[in-house]
């Protein structure tokens, strides 16, 4: 009789257990058009690329602007059916797009640089005359190091491009914040750093895949600098080697790279959509302040609840973490149209089991980034005799010194019109995120180092779920890229939230 | 490099791999780093481990991805150091 009852009880389970486990492989397979041989096929036809082209340009419209997404899109469909040509349209597409979102306006530099001319009185020269003329100054120059690199392969900016830059970038920022300069000397001093600034973080790509065994074409290094599917400050597709790596081979697995493509477009839309849609029921039905009003509230002394507070916290990080993902699938969506089977820039980040696989999931090009030019150089550095003690410095250098250094040189613009002092002043908060950031990050390092690994059980899986996202929604607090407020008044925030007052 | 030590190094890196969970075949000239098989932090735990079995110097070597993205190039590593 127990016997039965076990039996069919575990039946229960079982069968529960295989029908959540058919939803999802139904799921799964209903969305796997990119294994379908009738969809990958329809992919290697003019039509299927056609509507593949269609989607992605009313995918990527709304948000990059449609001159932009209609140059990206039928670019990067050009560029797979020339593969001859490939680099030279890569390279066509990658400058064309930057001097045409500069001249229009598209890109901060043009506002910062028209920003600091209002602050300086300077009515002489059209800012968009700097900002283009820099950036062609800025392309040849980059152009001629790339070359040089290679004949004087020793050169400090070849062992080292991203200490280099970062210490040209730091004797130009002094420079412009002197008092010595000003007008149009330091509008003009201000320019060449706004241009240069998102560039940094591409350079040491480049450089390095110059000094490797095979380095690719020039004109594909050159296509690798900010490429046009990603006109941002971080290097998604990393360099060129790791784009040549991840280039369709054959037209079945071009095919498949596509439709993988225009799948995260989509994916990347919902995401929006999702975050979109909960600010409107949450916030514009006035159901939840944002975090920016609930801070402001507590200060005032007229906090909303606990309760509502936390609410706050959390949408505020879910939003944050949908428009993440959202900008990263959107760019890999553009990568992979072109023909790069990039792996997913943010992956499902909800399934970390410790905070160091959040680091890896959460935003993967930007800790690649951070692993690349912080973490392996110092590891190959320091503490060689001490295991745990050269991987929690390694990791501490990457998730805090190079995270706060990308953040603070994203934000350049705030040296040149508050000052050094202000600037770091109002970064105080997030370099406070960067500290605990890496301070944890690097002893969940280490904790896998030993082998201490979270349990897989269901009751181990919440406690980790919880345990990380409650961690990332605290420290979202921080990072928020807000500077409304000072470190001390979010410290009593946070404190507030768990009832300290 | 003895056939032996060879087959130690590709069961250390088919461990790796599984972890990540990707259990595809691993073929000598195979790309693992540069193709994103393996991300930059187990390329570490695969420093550390040719340090460890093969008392390599990184911090005497110009590092880059290229000397270890394939088992081939890992053994020639090794074969170098010796």
């Amino acid at each position: 009789m127990t016997g039965s009852i076990t039996f069919s009880a575990e039946g229960c389970l079982v069968g529960k257990k295989n029908k959540r486990a058919t939803r999802s492989s139904w799921l799964r397979n209903f969305l796997a058009i990119d294994e379908r041989v009738f969809f990958i096929s329809l992919a290697q036809t003019p039509i299927g690329k056609l509507m593949m082209t269609a989607i992605a340009i009313l995918g990527t419209a709304p948000y990059l602007g449609y001159w932009y997404s209609i140059c990206a899109i039928f670019g990067a469909m050009f560029a797979v059916s020339c593969p001859k040509s490939r680099d030279l349209i890569l390279f066509a597409l990658t400058w064309l797009t930057a001097f045409f979102a500069t001249a229009l306006g598209n890109v901060d530099t043009l506002e910062h640089i028209t920003i600091l001319m209002n602050q300086e009185h300077i009515k002489t020269i059209p800012p968009v005359t700097l900002a283009i003329g820099f950036l062609a100054v800025f392309s040849i120059l980059s152009s001629v190091l790339l070359s040089q690199v290679r004949r004087f392969p020793r050169s400090l900016i070849s062992r080292h491009p991203l200490i280099s830059l970062l210490i040209f970038e730091a004797i130009l920022c002094g420079l412009g914040s002197i008092n010595l300069i000003s007008g149009l000397p330091r509008v003009v001093l201000w320019s060449v750093i706004f241009v240069l600034t998102p560039y940094i973080w591409f350079l040491p790509y480049a450089i390095q895949d110059q000094r490797t065994r095979n380095p690719s074409s020039h004109l594909f290094q050159m296509a690798s600098l900010r490429p046009f599917w990603s006109p941002a400050y971080l290097p998604f597709g990393k360099g060129a080697i790791f784009l040549q790596k991840h280039l369709s081979k054959t037209d079945y697995d071009l095919a498949v790279t596509q439709l993988k493509g225009t799948k995260l477009i989509i994916w990347s839309n919902l995401l929006m959509f999702i975050s979109n849609t909960l600010s409107w029921l949450l916030i514009g039905h006035k159901l939840l302040p944002s975090m920016t009003e609930s801070i402001d509230a507590f200060l005032i002394g007229n906090p909303y609840s606990q309760s509502i507070s936390w609410a706050a916290v959390i949408l505020s990080t879910i939003k944050f973490s949908l428009l993440t993902a959202f900008w990263s699938g959107l760019f890999i969506g553009i990568a992979r149209l072109a023909g790069y089977r990039l792996p997913r820039g943010c992956w499902r980040p909800l399934e970390s089991r410790n905070l160091i696989e959040y680091f890896n999931r959460f935003h993967y090009y930007f800790k690649e980034l951070l692993v690349d030019f912080f973490f392996i150089p110092t590891f190959f550095k320091v503490f060689r005799e001490y295991p745990r003690l050269r991987m929690f410095f390694a990791t501490f250098m990457a998730a805090g010194i190079g995270n706060g250094l990308w953040h603070f040189l994203r934000d350049i613009e705030l040296v040149a019109t508050q000052g050094p002092i202000n600037a770091i002043n109002s970064f105080s908060s997030y370099l406070f995120y960067c500290i605990i950031l890496a301070t944890s990050v690097g002893i969940s390092q280490v904790r896998v180092m030993m082998g201490i690994r979270p349990s897989s059980s269901i009751l181990g899986r919440i406690y980790s779920f919880v345990f990380v996202w409650i961690f990332v929604a605290c420290m979202h607090i921080f990072s928020d890229g807000s500077r409304n407020h000072s470190l001390g008044e979010r410290l009593l925030f946070l404190g507030s939230l768990f009832g300290v007052s | 490099m003895e056939e032996s030590t060879k087959k130690k190094l590709r069961e250390f890196l088919v461990t790796k791999l599984n972890e990540f969970t990707d259990y595809g075949p691993l073929f000598d000239d195979e790309s693992i780093f540069m193709s994103g098989r393996l991300d930059s932090f187990s390329m570490m735990n695969v420093v550390m481990h040719l340090e460890k079995i093969y008392g390599i110097d990184f911090s005497k070597i110009d590092f880059d991805v290229s000397l270890l993205d394939t088992v081939n190039d890992i053994e020639k590593l090794i074969d170098s150091s010796e």
